[in-house]
């Protein structure tokens, strides 16, 4: 009877990836992609933006391996550059001339998410449309903590903010979510 | 009352968002072959300036030793063109003599 071949566990593909085994670090971005494109598509625009913040995070995960301290699970680590990663696309996007009305996106035919879900619901679009024009950090914090269901404590690790400040954050931004919400009616 | 509306009303888009996750799949087909190539092609121009900054070296070593020596030779001359200035001047001349 032959033995099955037992996975390696993500320490030992981080190792191995640090040795100068490449394939090693292909099969931990196999192994974390499906969490890293879930958060991601919540900030993306559309399918390219999408798979450029993903390289991005997996490119940053190789070049500084070596600063993962082994102390969480690689995945939570992968997450904090995932988070900033959108952060400064976010960020980005608004230095650019990103913000206009919610009603000129959604003229404009404006793709809330990266890829197009079966049916879109109108009321969704409108919340995409908000959403949008909150501010990086608002839009951040809510997209966390309201789409992505992560506690105040994970949020305050995955961006490095302090608890208060992404409680007092993320009550202003729902205000301010409310108030866009209230307009586009 | 109206706030209460409000909140109840973004709890069930948020929640209507939640449900309705898009597929991913279409996208994260053949993710990590792409990424490999991506870093391939970086890691090749890095070595690429790597390879070409190596080779400048001698020629920079040669410019700044080269400027050094000019540096030196440019001093000494115009430390010699201030004595002279200063023998030429009564005033120094006196102070020289003193």
């Amino acid at each position: 009877m032959v033995a099955a071949k037992s996975p390696s566990s993500d320490e030992q593909l981080v190792e191995a990836t640090l040795a100068g085994d490449d394939g090693a670090f292909a099969e931990l971005a196999s192994r974390h992609k499906g969490r890293v494109f879930g958060v991601a598509a919540r900030f993306a625009g559309n399918a390219a933006e999408l798979e450029d913040i993903c390289q991005d995070v997996f490119i940053q995960a190789y070049f500084k391996l070596r600063q993962y301290r082994r102390d969480s699970p690689f995945e939570h680590w992968v997450l904090r550059i995932t988070t900033h990663k959108c952060y400064d696309y976010l960020r980005k996007r608004r230095r650019s001339g990103g913000v206009v009305s919610a009603d000129a996106l959604l003229e404009s035919g404006y793709e809330p998410r990266a890829p197009e879900a079966a049916d879109p619901h109108p009321d969704l679009e409108r919340l995409h449309a908000a959403l949008a024009q909150l501010s990086p950090k608002e839009r951040l914090v809510i997209t966390l903590l309201e789409l992505e269901e992560r506690s105040v404590q994970e949020i305050a690790g995955l961006t490095g903010w302090s608890a208060g400040n992404v409680k007092v954050r993320a009550f202003r931004a729902r205000a301010a979510l409310r108030k866009l919400m209230e307009n586009q009616k | 009352m109206n706030d209460m509306n409000r909140d109840g009303e973004l709890e069930a888009l948020f929640a209507l968002a939640r449900k309705r996750r898009p597929d991913m799949s279409a996208a994260e087909f053949a993710f990590e072959t792409r990424l490999m190539a991506r870093l391939r092609a970086r890691e090749e121009t890095g070595s690429i300036w790597a390879m070409v900054s190596w080779r400048l070296v001698p020629f920079f070593a040669v410019c700044v030793a080269g400027l050094a020596l000019w540096q030196a030779e440019t001093a000494s001359d115009t430390t010699d063109a201030a004595n002279i200035a200063g023998l030429n001047n009564p005033v120094a001349a006196d102070l020289w003599s003193n």
